[in-house]
Parts: C-alpha cells; sequence; structure tokens
C-alpha cells in the first residue's frame, strides 16, 4: 500500500525524463553507444526513403483509413457517413471473431514451424561446407517458383479427387477432404504456407550465420563442449537480431501475405473453410466491392498487428544483444 | 502459327495506315482460350472499317478487371468499354453516372437497335426494369444437366426433365454403379436457377430491379428449403455428391465416370469432350413438376460489357459501332464457335443452326433452347448488391448442410438474414 | 576444423526434399499434355511433350498486338526485379544508417513512422494508390511500376537489424582516423554487409519478380507484360468450358525460376564472404 505513491511519482519522473530524451535524441537504450551528432546528416540519408513511404504509403492509405467511416459507392459517386457502423459490423459477428481466432492460430503455427526449421536446415547448412551451394541454390529455386503455379501445385497436391496427399491419407486410414473438412483444409494452408516460407527464412539465418567473425567461431569451438551448447550460448544470442527480424516479417507474411494461398485452396469459394483476416479483407473488398467495411476491418487488423510489434519491440528485442 | 503471324502483320499493317481513327479500348477480365478470341474480334472489327481502332486489354480476372475498372473511373482513365461479371452486375448499375446505357449509346449514334432481336433469357438480365439494355450482354452461359449416356442405358432409364423423374431413376442409377448426380457452383444451380426455372420470387422490389432501397432477398420460402432438403436427402442415400463449393471437384466424379449426371454450365462441353472418354449428352435443368408454373427459362451466367461514361463523343460513337459489329450474327456465330458461350441474338442462332453446327454439336445447343423457353415473372433476372458477398454466406452455409452441422431451414434463415444485412449496407451506398 | 556428420547431411537432404519435390514435380509435368496433368495430377516422371511446350511458350506470339513473347515478359520481369532490389537496397540501406548511426530528434518516432509501411499491405490501399500515381501521371511507367513498391519497411527494419549488431569500436576507429559519416559509409559500413546485401537482394529481386497485381492494374499496355502475368492468363480459363494449358503455365514457371536461380550463383561467392580458409 505505502509502495504504490512513491511508485508513481518514480513512474511519472522517468515519463518526463523520457520525452525529454526522446526530443532530443537522446533514447535511454540509443541504437548505438557511439553515434554521429550532426543535425543534418541524417536527414539527407532519411530523405529518399521517407519521401517514398509518405507519398506512395501515407497519402493513400490515410484515404483507406477516411473511407472506413463511410458507405461508399466504389465509382465515388455517393456516400455516407457511417461513423464507427462498418467497425460495429465487424466487430459484432460472429464469423468475423471466428476468423480472427484462426488467423491468431495460423499465425503461431505458421510462424513457429517456418522458424524452426528454416533455422535447422539453416545452422546444418552452415556447418557442411561441401554441397552448402547446391542446397542453398536448390533452396532459393523453392523461393522463385511463380506464386500462382506454386498455389497450383499446392492445390493439385492436396486435391480431394487425384492429389497424392489424399493417396497418402487414405493409405492410414484417413479420409483427406481438403475444401470440405475445416481442418483438412486449415492443415493444408499450413503446409503451403510453411513451405513457402522456409526459404526465406533459411536465407537470412543462413546469411547471418555467415557473418558471425571468424574468431567468434574459434573461440566457441574451443570453449564449448557439445554442439548443442555450443548452438544455445553463442551461436543464437549472434543470431538474435536476424532472428528478432525474422519473427516480425514472418508474422506480417502470415498475416499478410497467405491470402494468394487460401484463394486457390478454397477455390475462391471459402464456404466454411478457414479463412485468415486478410482474406476477409480481400473477398469482400476487392471481390465484393464493398470499401468501407473492408477498410474498416484493414483498419481492425492494423491496430492488432501493430500492437503485437510493439510488444514484440518492448518485451523481445530487449532480450537481442545486439553485438 | 500461321494464323496469330498473318493477324500480328495484319494489325502492323492496320497501325500504319489507321493514322486517323479513334482509339478506343476494351478491358477485359478473360485469359487462355477466351482472351485471344476477344483479340481476334478485335482485329475482326478494326479490319472491318476505317474509322475506330479497338485495342483490347486483359485485366486479369473478372474480380481484377472490375476494380481496375473503378479504379481508374475515379481518377478519370476509365476505358470506354468494360466488362463486367454477372454478379457484380448490380455495383456497376446502381452507379449511375458510370455508365451510359448501350441502348441509349447505340441509338445516340444512329445505329438500330431492336431489343427484340436478342433471345429472351439475355433480354433482361442487364437491363432496367423498363427492358432498356444498361449493359451490353456478352458472354452469357446457362446451367444444364449433362449425362453419362451409356450410364443411363445400362440403368435403362431416360435422363429426367423433373425433379420428381430424377428421383425415380437415381435408384436405377446407384444400382447400376454410378453415382447419380453432381453440381457444381450450388448458388448459381440450386438458388438463383431454381428459382428461375420454377418461377420463383428471389428478392422483393421486383427480384431487385425496382429499387435499390429496402430490396429484400426471399430464400428461407417453403420450395427453397424445400429443394435443399431433398439434396440432403439424396446426398444421404448416395443419389447426390457434394464436393464442397469448388466447381473442378464437383465435375470431377462425372469426367472420371463416376457420376451419371452433372448440373453444369452449358459452355462446359468443348472442355468435357476432352477429358471425358464416354459418349454424354445434355438436356435441360430439371425443375419441379409439383411447383406451378414451373419449367420456365433460366438465368444467365458470364458477363456483360459497360460503356464507360466521361469519354469524348467520337469515341462513344466507336463503342456504338463496336456493340453493333459485335450483335452481329456473323460475329455471334464466332465467338459461339470458339469459346462455347451461347448467341445472345436469335439471328445468331438461326445462322449458327443454318451451318448445321448443331448436327455435329447438339449439345452445344441446348444451352440456348433453355434461354429460348417461356419466359415467367421472376425468371428475368435479379439485381441484388453485395451479391458476392451474400453468395459467400450461402456457400459456407451449403458446406454446413451437407457436413450435417446445421438444418436445412436454419441455414437459410441465416442466409435470409445475412444477405439482407448486406442489401441494407449496400443502400446506404447508392447515391 | 568441424567434424562433418552424415546426420547433418541427412537432415538437409529431408529438408531439401519435402522442399523441392513441388518444383520437381512442376517440372516433370511441364513435360506431359494439359489434358493428361487435368485427368491425372502431377507427374514424378518425364512426359513426351517437353519439347513442343517449351518450343511454344518461348516462340508463341501473344496478345492482341502479338508482341507479347517470353522474350518481351522476361524483360519486363528483369526490369522489376532488378530495379525493385536495387532501389530497396539503396533506399533501405541509407534510412537504416541514418537511424542506428545518429543522435537525432524524432529517429525513434521515424523509424516507426517507416516501420508502420508493414501493417497494410498493397490490396488494401491499392484503390487510392492508384489515384495516386494518376495523379502524379505515372500510370504505364516503369517508375511507376518500381518505386511505389519500394515503400516497405522490410529493408529498412533489416539493416537497422544488422548495423545494430556491428561492433562499435568500427566506429570509434574510424572517428578517431578523422572519417565522416560518408566516407564511413561508404568505406566500411557497405563493404562489411555485403553478405546482408546478397540475401536481401535475392529476396527483394525475386519479390520485384514475381509482383502481379500492381503491374496489373497500372499499366494498360500490352508492352509491359510479366511473367507472372503470362502465368495467370493461362491458368485463368473458365473452368469446366476450357482445360488450362496447364503445361504452359508450368513450363513458363520452370523458365521464371532460370534468372532467379542465376542470381542466387552470381552473388554464391558474396555468401562465402564470411567463411574463411580456417573453415576448410
Amino acid at each position: 500500500m505505502t509502495d504504490t505513491p512513491l511508485n508513481m511519482v518514480e513512474a511519472d519522473q522517468t515519463l518526463v525524463t523520457r520525452l525529454r530524451a526522446w526530443w532530443s535524441g537522446e533514447t535511454a537504450n540509443p541504437a548505438k553507444r557511439v553515434q554521429f551528432d550532426r543535425p543534418l546528416t541524417p536527414w539527407l540519408f532519411l530523405l529518399p526513403q521517407l519521401a517514398v513511404v509518405v507519398i506512395f504509403f501515407y497519402w493513400p492509405s490515410v484515404q483507406a483509413v477516411t473511407s472506413s467511416f463511410y458507405l461508399e459507392d466504389p465509382f465515388g459517386f455517393g456516400a455516407t457517413f457511417v461513423g464507427m457502423e462498418n467497425y460495429a459490423d465487424a466487430l459484432n459477428s460472429s464469423e468475423y471473431l471466428g476468423t480472427a481466432a484462426f488467423t491468431a492460430f495460423f499465425c503461431v503455427v505458421v510462424t513457429t514451424l517456418a522458424l524452426g526449421i528454416g533455422l535447422l536446415m539453416a545452422v546444418k547448412a552452415d556447418k557442411v561446407i561441401r554441397g552448402a551451394e547446391s542446397y542453398k541454390t536448390l533452396l532459393i529455386s523453392v523461393y522463385a517458383i511463380a506464386p500462382p503455379v506454386a498455389g497450383l501445385i499446392g492445390m493439385m497436391f492436396f486435391d480431394m479427387h487425384m492429389g497424392p496427399l489424399k493417396d497418402l491419407a487414405a493409405f492410414f486410414g484417413y479420409d483427406l477432404k481438403v475444401g470440405i473438412n475445416y481442418w483438412d483444409t486449415a492443415t493444408a494452408l499450413i503446409v503451403i504456407a510453411v513451405w513457402k516460407q522456409i526459404p526465406y527464412n533459411f536465407i537470412f539465418f543462413l546469411s547471418g550465420l555467415q557473418s558471425v567473425p571468424v574468431s567468434v567461431r574459434e573461440a566457441a569451438l574451443i570453449d564449448a563442449q557439445s554442439g548443442w551448447r555450443r548452438f544455445w550460448d553463442i551461436t543464437l544470442p549472434l543470431l538474435a537480431p536476424t532472428a528478432f527480424f525474422l519473427l516480425v516479417i514472418n508474422i506480417t507474411y502470415t498475416m499478410f501475405d497467405t491470402f494468394p494461398i487460401i484463394d486457390v485452396i478454397v477455390k475462391d469459394k471459402p464456404a466454411n473453410n478457414p479463412m485468415t483476416l486478410v482474406y476477409k479483407v480481400y473477398l469482400d473488398g476487392f471481390k465484393g466491392n464493398d470499401i468501407g467495411g473492408s477498410s474498416a476491418q484493414s483498419v481492425i487488423l492494423m491496430g492488432v498487428v501493430a500492437l503485437l510489434t510493439v510488444l514484440q519491440f518492448r518485451f523481445l528485442e530487449r532480450r537481442v544483444h545486439y553485438g | 502459327m500461321f494464323k496469330t503471324t498473318g493477324m500480328a502483320i495484319g494489325s502492323m499493317l492496320l497501325a500504319s495506315t489507321a493514322f486517323a481513327a479513334t482509339d478506343i479500348t476494351w478491358w477485359h477480365g478473360m485469359g487462355g482460350r477466351n482472351g485471344e478470341v476477344i483479340n481476334e474480334i478485335s482485329q475482326q472489327f478494326n479490319a472491318a472499317q476505317d474509322a475506330c481502332h479497338l485495342t483490347p486489354i486483359s485485366k486479369g480476372t473478372y474480380e481484377e478487371a472490375l476494380s481496375s475498372g473503378i479504379a481508374a473511373f475515379r481518377s478519370g482513365e476509365q476505358p470506354n468499354i468494360l466488362q463486367v461479371f454477372d454478379a457484380g452486375a448490380a455495383t456497376i448499375i446502381a452507379a449511375k453516372g458510370a455508365t451510359i446505357a448501350a441502348e441509349d449509346l447505340i441509338t445516340g449514334a444512329g445505329e438500330e437497335f431492336n431489343r427484340e432481336n436478342f433471345i429472351a433469357g439475355v433480354r433482361n438480365f442487364y437491363a432496367d426494369s423498363d427492358g432498356k439494355f444498361i449493359g451490353m450482354p456478352f458472354n452469357s452461359s446457362a446451367p444444364i444437366m449433362y449425362f453419362n449416356t451409356e450410364a443411363f442405358e445400362k440403368a435403362g432409364v431416360q435422363p429426367p426433365k423433373t425433379w420428381e423423374e430424377f428421383e425415380e431413376v437415381a435408384p436405377k442409377l446407384k444400382e447400376a454403379g454410378y453415382l447419380p448426380m453432381t453440381a457444381s457452383q450450388l448458388t448459381w444451380m440450386m438458388v438463383e436457377n431454381f428459382k428461375s426455372r420454377n418461377n420463383q420470387q428471389f428478392a422483393t422490389n421486383n427480384n431487385g430491379y425496382d429499387a435499390t432501397q429496402g430490396t429484400e432477398i426471399i430464400v428461407n420460402d417453403e420450395n427453397q428449403v424445400m429443394m435443399f432438403e431433398k439434396l440432403k436427402a439424396w446426398a444421404d442415400d448416395g443419389l447426390y455428391g457434394f464436393y464442397g463449393a469448388g466447381w473442378a471437384d464437383n465435375l470431377k466424379p462425372f469426367e472420371e465416370g463416376k457420376a451419371a449426371m452433372w448440373i453444369g454450365s452449358s459452355g462446359s462441353f468443348g472442355g468435357l469432350q476432352k477429358s471425358a472418354d464416354f459418349d454424354f449428352g445434355a438436356g435441360f435443368m430439371p425443375y419441379w413438376d409439383s411447383i406451378e408454373g414451373a419449367g420456365t427459362q433460366s438465368f444467365i451466367g458470364g458477363a456483360a460489357l459497360f460503356a464507360m461514361a466521361g469519354k469524348p463523343e467520337e469515341q462513344n460513337t466507336c463503342t456504338a459501332q463496336f456493340f453493333s459489329f459485335l450483335t452481329s450474327p456473323e460475329t455471334q456465330v464466332y465467338w459461339h464457335k470458339n469459346t462455347g458461350y451461347v448467341p445472345i441474338t436469335e439471328a445468331a442462332y438461326e445462322m449458327a443452326k443454318g451451318e448445321g453446327y448443331y448436327d455435329e454439336q447438339p449439345v452445344a445447343e441446348v444451352g440456348i433452347q433453355q434461354l429460348m423457353l417461356e419466359t415467367g415473372e421472376w425468371s428475368k433476372g435479379y439485381r441484388l448488391g453485395f451479391y458476392p458477398q451474400i453468395r459467400t454466406v450461402m456457400e459456407r452455409e451449403f458446406n454446413r448442410i451437407f457436413s450435417g452441422e446445421t438444418e436445412v431451414k436454419a441455414a437459410f434463415d441465416t442466409i435470409q438474414q445475412e444477405g439482407n444485412a448486406l442489401l441494407a449496407r449496400f443502400a446506404k451506398t447508392a447515391n | 576444423m568441424q567434424k562433418i556428420k552424415p546426420f547433418d547431411h541427412l537432415i538437409l537432404i529431408l529438408g531439401v526434399l519435402f522442399l523441392c519435390a513441388p518444383v520437381v514435380m512442376a517440372l516433370m509435368s511441364s513435360t506431359h499434355a494439359a489434358i493428361d496433368i487435368h485427368s491425372n495430377g502431377l507427374s514424378l516422371l518425364p512426359g513426351g511433350n517437353g519439347i513442343e511446350t517449351y518450343t511454344k511458350v518461348l516462340t508463341h506470339r501473344g496478345g492482341f498486338t502479338g508482341d507479347v513473347t517470353g522474350l518481351l515478359m522476361l524483360r519486363n520481369s528483369l526490369i522489376m526485379g532488378l530495379g525493385f532490389a536495387v532501389g530497396k537496397i539503396a533506399l533501405s540501406m541509407m534510412a537504416a544508417y541514418a537511424l542506428v548511426y545518429f543522435r537525432f530528434r524524432f529517429a525513434t518516432l521515424l523509424f516507426w513512422a517507416i516501420f508502420a509501411t508493414l501493417l497494410l499491405p498493397l490490396e488494401v490501399r491499392i484503390m487510392p494508390s492508384y489515384q495516386v500515381m494518376s495523379e502524379l501521371h505515372l500510370l504505364n511507367t516503369y517508375t511507376g511500376l518500381i518505386v511505389p513498391l519500394l515503400a516497405s519497411a522490410t529493408g529498412t527494419f533489416f539493416f537497422r537489424q544488422f548495423f545494430r549488431s556491428v561492433p562499435d569500436e568500427l566506429l570509434e576507429a574510424a572517428r578517431i582516423d578523422g572519417a565522416g559519416p560518408v566516407k564511413f559509409f561508404i568505406d566500411i559500413l557497405v563493404p562489411l554487409s555485403k553478405t546482408m546485401m546478397a540475401a536481401i537482394f535475392i529476396i527483394m529481386f525475386i519479390y520485384g519478380w514475381n509482383q502481379y497485381l500492381w503491374p496489373l492494374l497500372m499499366t494498360t499496355d500490352e508492352s509491359f507484360y510479366t511473367l507472372m502475368r503470362g502465368i495467370k492468363s493461362i491458368l485463368q480459363v473458365w473452368v469446366g468450358s476450357q482445360i488450362p494449358d496447364y503445361n504452359e503455365a508450368f513450363a513458363l514457371a520452370v523458365l521464371a525460376m532460370v534468372p532467379p536461380v542465376a542470381v542466387v550463383v552470381i552473388f554464391q561467392r558474396m555468401f562465402i564472404k564470411g567463411l574463411t580458409e580456417s573453415d576448410k
């Protein structure tokens, strides 16, 4: 009880000091111990990226967000201001909430599998010097295959009449019905989404591993006994910045970039198959021309992902040790 | 090979001579062979006259083409002609000012236009409630019933004309070792065209034609629910196979010779001739004899061409000329034979018949004949906003019905309720 | 020095098998007839139509103008891939450099402002984006095709992560030598980032290479056709009425894999930079 007011004062002080520090550019946790201290130069370096972001992202995005408060005829003749109605419609639908739940599940499973397998393979490829290049080239070719064809192959693998995986499941006495059975479809989506993302993680993990200085590697070899301990104590901390990057990117990948896979697997008719929130946005906005409704859904989604990201930066990045 | 090269040379020559021609553009959503036929028709139009030069461009799928057209219209970059698919028609027709009614465009350019020249089934679908053509019907198809000839011979029965007949023959087909029936896209077959073939009202406000405000869908009525209760019962008895919402998944058992009947599109025969190694025939989509006034024509599927507003007069004249060219019997027959879509005018139908095309391809005639059946009060068409989303709701509920998660009546109550919510939302977007 | 265990290879081989099987099947299936693929699905063994299909794909003159050839689509895809990868690396390295190595106001805010671009995919803002392009008169231009795609934070975020893990001693040493920010960036940081640049180049090249929706919306001229549009257009037929030319789509996809894989092989040497003699 007595501690509480004291803490609050402390917290206030930190907030003020933090704000002041932030304003002057001195964050409590600066990116570098040593930094250049020139007022203009960083702006010159940032300018091209900022210009592109402002013109091609913020300008259109503001319009997209504005339209979430309207019900609008797509051709731009009529628009009725409806306030939060589009948001309420989305959030009050049990369908929407079910889709949100699946999205969360999908996100966790795909990210975990794609990161785990990608890391495992990168560590192994980093170890074997002979043949590493062939493995790498082969894996990149997977990443390079055209998305529509990748989707088509995935669909044919799981085809309910002639897919090889259907036959495999039948061999074990299971009747695999992708497109009819919710969880069968979910499995297909996960396998294909993971398959497409492993090479991406592999490439970045491998380049992260290979940028570890040789001196560190040699020291590690001498110090640590088992390979596992060596990985856990030395390699993983060094990989942490890459791993953190990949975690964030993989989450945005499963959230935003998997909808073409869903579209192919459900043959553009989701029926009662699982789908992600972005696929719903795509369905309502791009296919159904409900601009207001789909904008509101995207804003909700943007809020959720932003929150997730902030949490990751807040709690996970603290543990990431940069060089 | 020679043909395409020849055409390429032809177009190069044209490009050099057509300096004075008015350029018009056509955005479409067709790929593969159909996309090529669109190019060929455009070449033919350009070759047939000097004043106009038409350039078609593929804009991906139907949805992508519509979205491209919308984005372009909002920026004043719209094409002269935009192809819009059946379920998206309400969106573009509701946006008054986005298009020029095809009929006004043609008559305004001094060309002749007569509604009666079109076959009955395509006359109203893209028209307003007075029957004035807003969109120009282009690629049209009808849902028909295909049957495996051998299967019916083995079972010793005739292909059914009504669902009552189906109930009689189905057990015999099953005994003969066949799955009696599959059907693709139940939304198109068993809801929309259940309504048209049985002359059932689909929505208030004259199926949505009279007004956008206050239009409500009618699907949880006794007859519609009965259709799906029958389907569910047939599925449970092994008389009907449900393979989800995917078109091809439901077609496959028929292609493999396992299913005796398939309800599909009138245009599907070209693909079936390659993929099925048995003789097949086709008949009209069955209706219920027990429903009074049933047996009317079906709705068309496919897409129409819309003339976009905001274009200069001389370009609109060219668009009008192209629309007239498109409905000429020669062009229609060329399109019909090369793509499998039905011809949209009576003259074109007569011409194809006169050329003996239906003696070679009897199945190609079935769709047209079905579209030429008697027009019922409710078989003209429907105009429902956010209809792609309503279809999605239906597909979801149908999967639930056949997996036993829900009862038929409850499912249609849900469709009715969610569909009306969507229609009410759409009404707020309209100007 | 490190021992190579057969177990490591086993894991790699299993992984590669799982990942590459579909690619192999695409290659094999591309040599079958379309109807064969339609009726029997994917194949593990070669068929007899390979030469015919590949010849057709390479020489076919498609489109309305007849100018849409494999070569034209290849060229456009290359422009998209290279333009995007190079632009992305340049822009994001510079931005990340400013964010990590400088003390200035709003640094955190700007990082988040750039980072936010990951949160709203193009599909969602595609209509307003088109309007912006139209107002800037960038429709039907390569600039309009490439530059808007650069507005994403992946690269900046990635280089930020890497720069932060570069030892501080480097900068201290450089400052003692009197190197300014530009000199430090070009002479020290860029060479140090080669492995990372190679990795992101490959990823970004493929990303640009595989673009579909944006070029589709942005261009109304067949001379901007890319391989991805060619592939989609083959597959996109009215289901049931025709059998899509699966074999041609597979063949195009196989051909479309060659340049990205070539890029990898070219950049292979950069990848290996991290390893030195002592490892061999």
